[in-house]
């Protein structure tokens, strides 16, 4: 007997959530040492949610800029708007220029943020943000309607891990993998992110730092463009090695050992009397070492 | 619905049959090549891909090192399709030298491509000012009058002996076309549904369109018009936007003939302003191409199926009680709910007409009311499928063989001997050692004349 009618379109329609890494003070230089313009990197980007689009008449693509201060929505083709005004001025498509345009409206208003409050110390993008707003959005599709696309989500990041985010990042990344969405990791920067190698492996996503940037395209459209569907008879990345490291609770910092609350697993680098996050007392905090506890110091 | 998945594969299949030259003549167009990539099978698509960029023949061999173990023969599947439709093109020119089988794009294919990752899509042709065209049916005045146009077609499909108005302006002899192989035409009885007529009734919209589609495109040729053209019209209205106008003036004859065609089906409505005239594609056309990779358009359904037998159909439409009444019997109809029972007698006359149990379960199931579906319970009562499936096997509880009869055997020892030279052979069906007959299968009758001649 048929079974009932599944909420999934068959095989490869799917939404994919870009995160694009916008921090200026990646890509402005001081630490980016990889030699690709913004511009340039933006090229690949379009050319490979194009590719996606092309892929499948019901795929859709977001993209969600990763600011300094904040994060937005800067392109949704699912809305009418995009299909629209696609004979809007001749030369340039209404995709990418209406993502573009939405691009330089973002980055100005994130400027404007970053005035009011000026940056200390590591200069990370807000990935626990967009990574949220990603997860928001696929909620939405996947209760959405009697059929629904399979989400993904794709992060471009640059810029370094913040550690400040950490407890936030982990929260976003076992939501994911509750809900069963793969995060993949493009690494554009010059290290490795630690938040998400931990991502792609708990997700069960592909974490890819491309040795060489200038062909960055054909990375992304033979890694990043493969659906759901087909990942499971090719030949993917796999992780060489993940970082399992946590940061601490009081100082944000990245730690290989420390002390970790029995009661609330909060974990902090100096032994303390009292654990902050649950009012435990001194006794019942235990040392934590990374090694020991990979995965469910955060569980 | 595998079936939308056959017949439009077909269709590919079709475009893939076209001449060398012809195909590379469709890939110059953009929204061709778009449509044959969309159909293909997700893995070649993928591989398309990743190819874009690349200039230099790929070897064969490196490409197999990109699938585990698992996926191997999905990868023979896709290269095969590739290289059917020639998007991939085996051993270019200057390469074969080597002896080691690799593949290229197809060159118009590629820069085609190239364009549109670069570029983004684009819509066929510009779509009409709101000026002009004076007011646009909405969304859900556009499918309906497409529901209405296909259902009225194909109520006129089944029953053309009595056409009581004629609502499509298909010639009869077009219509003939289109009724080959679904009915069947003896003079005395009127026309009668073939086996195949009743199973194209029960699939879904997207396949009986694919169909009729496949056998107007056929028959083109007939008609003076190129296959080719014609191939690449109906797969560049699909990217068309739904419920915007488009001029008809930019189009070309052929296309222009086919248009009115195509508007008898639903698949665009037509329209006539002050000065010009256009067309409104509707989700039928934009559908089509979707179907050929994706059967999403799934209807809301309307048939409820009661244990007691007794079916319900929340519908008004004169084509879903047509199709009910292939295997139920219909009792009364009010103006929104066609209700009847599915009895021995009304599937027996279903299962006389070449429609099998599983044909009749899955378009239940298929177009089971959304009430039903939402229940835990399975959509169509197991003790009725289970019922309609015991009927149809006790319609086969005879099963004909070919046999022979032999008679007036000159002893009983000859009998007995050939009895069982007949069951070593397998072929003993049936016996009567007292009146020495027997039957024996009709595959070994050679064989027994040979032995009863040896024993004269």
């Amino acid at each position: 007997m048929a079974s009932a009618p599944s909420k999934q379109y068959s095989d490869d329609v799917s939404v994919v959530m870009v995160l694009l890494d916008t921090n200026p003070f990646f890509w402005s230089g001081a630490n980016n040492t990889t030699k690709v313009s913004f511009s340039s990197f933006l090229n690949h980007v379009i050319s490979f949610l194009n590719s996606v689009l092309l892929l499948n008449q019901l795929n859709q693509v977001v993209v969600i800029a990763t600011g300094y201060n904040s994060c937005d929505y800067i392109l949704d083709s699912s809305t009418s708007e995009s299909i629209n005004l696609s004979l809007g001025n001749g030369k340039m498509p209404a995709l990418c220029s209406k993502m573009l345009q939405k691009l330089e409206e973002f980055l100005i208003r994130d400027e404007q943020l970053s005035r009011e409050n000026l940056p200390t110390g590591i200069t990370s993008s807000l990935l626990s943000g967009s990574l949220s707003l990603a997860l928001c959005y696929i909620q939405k599709v996947l209760r959405s309607g009697r059929l629904h696309p399979n989400p993904r989500i794709l992060c471009l990041q640059g810029s370094p891990d913040g550690p400040e985010q950490y407890v936030a990042v982990m929260n976003a990344i076992f939501s994911a993998q509750r809900s069963m969405v793969p995060i993949d990791s493009c690494i554009v920067g010059a290290q490795h992110s630690a938040f998400l190698q931990q991502a792609s492996y708990i997700t069960g996503g592909v974490y890819l730092k491309p040795p060489q940037l200038d062909g960055l395209f054909q990375y992304l459209s033979t890694v990043f463009a493969t659906d759901l569907h087909s990942r499971s008879f090719l030949q993917l990345p796999k992780p060489v090695g993940v970082d399992f490291r946590a940061s601490c609770f009081c100082h944000k910092n990245t730690i290989d050992m420390g002390y970790i609350c029995s009661v609330c697993l909060s974990i902090f680098c100096q032994q303390r009397k009292k654990c902050s996050t649950s009012d435990t007392k001194r006794n019942s905090i235990e040392i934590y070492n990374h090694h020991l506890l990979p995965v469910a110091a955060s569980g | 619905m595998p079936q939308v998945k056959i017949i439009a594969k077909n269709f590919m299949d079709m475009v893939a049959a076209l001449p060398t030259l012809k195909l590379d003549k469709l890939y110059e167009n953009t929204f061709i090549c778009e449509a044959v990539l969309r159909s293909l099978p997700p893995l070649a698509k993928k591989y398309a891909l990743q190819l874009l960029y690349i200039e230099e023949p790929v070897t064969a061999k490196s490409m197999e090192e990109w699938v585990l173990p698992d996926g191997f023969s999905k990868h023979r599947v896709a290269i095969d399709r590739l290289i059917q439709l020639r998007v991939f093109i085996e051993n270019p020119d200057g390469f074969s030298r080597k002896k080691e089988t690799s593949y290229k794009l197809n060159p118009r294919f590629q820069v085609n491509l190239q364009n549109y990752t670069a570029h983004g899509g684009v819509l066929p042709r510009e779509s009409m000012s709101s000026s002009i065209t004076v007011r646009l049916p909405t969304a859900e005045e556009l499918d309906s009058y497409a529901l209405e146009q296909w259902e009225s077609f194909l109520l006129q499909l089944i029953s053309s002996g009595q056409i009581e108005k004629t609502t499509t302006s298909f010639s009869p002899s077009m219509m003939r076309i289109f009724q080959q192989g679904l009915v069947s035409q003896r003079d005395r009885e009127g026309p009668r549904l073939t086996e195949s007529g009743f199973q194209f009734l029960l699939m879904d919209t997207n396949a009986q369109l694919w169909y009729i589609i496949r056998e107007y495109i056929i028959n083109s040729e007939d008609r003076g018009v190129d296959s080719a053209d014609l191939i690449s019209f109906l797969l560049e209205l699909s990217f068309h936007a739904t419920g915007q106008a488009y001029n008809t003036s930019t189009l070309d004859e052929v296309q222009r003939s086919a248009v009115k065609d195509l508007a008898d089906l639903g698949l665009i409505k037509l329209q006539q302003g002050r000065k010009e005239s256009w067309f409104i594609p509707t989700k039928l056309a934009t559908n089509l191409s979707v179907s050929l990779s994706d059967s999403s358009s799934r209807k809301e359904g309307y048939v409820v199926v009661e244990t007691n037998f007794r079916l319900y159909a929340y519908s008004t439409s004169k084509l879903h009680c047509e199709i009910l009444r292939l295997f139920a019997r219909i009792e009364y109809q009010l103006p929104n709910l066609i209700v009847g029972a599915i009895t021995k007698e009304s599937l027996y006359t279903a299962f006389e007409n070449g429609i099998s149990s599983e044909q009749i379960i899955s378009f239940l199931q298929q177009n089971a009311h959304p009430r039903v579906c939402d229940r835990a319970a399975p959509s169509v009562p197991e003790n009725v499928t289970e019922q309609i499936r015991l009927w149809e096997s006790d319609l086969n509880r005879v099963e004909v063989t070919p046999a022979n009869f032999y008679d007036e055997f000159p002893s009983k020892d000859v009998f007995e001997g050939a009895c069982d030279y007949a069951r070593d052979n397998g072929g003993l069906l049936w016996e009567d050692s007292k009146r020495m007959r027997l039957v024996v299968k009709a595959e070994i009758h050679t064989l027994m004349r040979d032995y009863l001649h040896r024993q004269k």
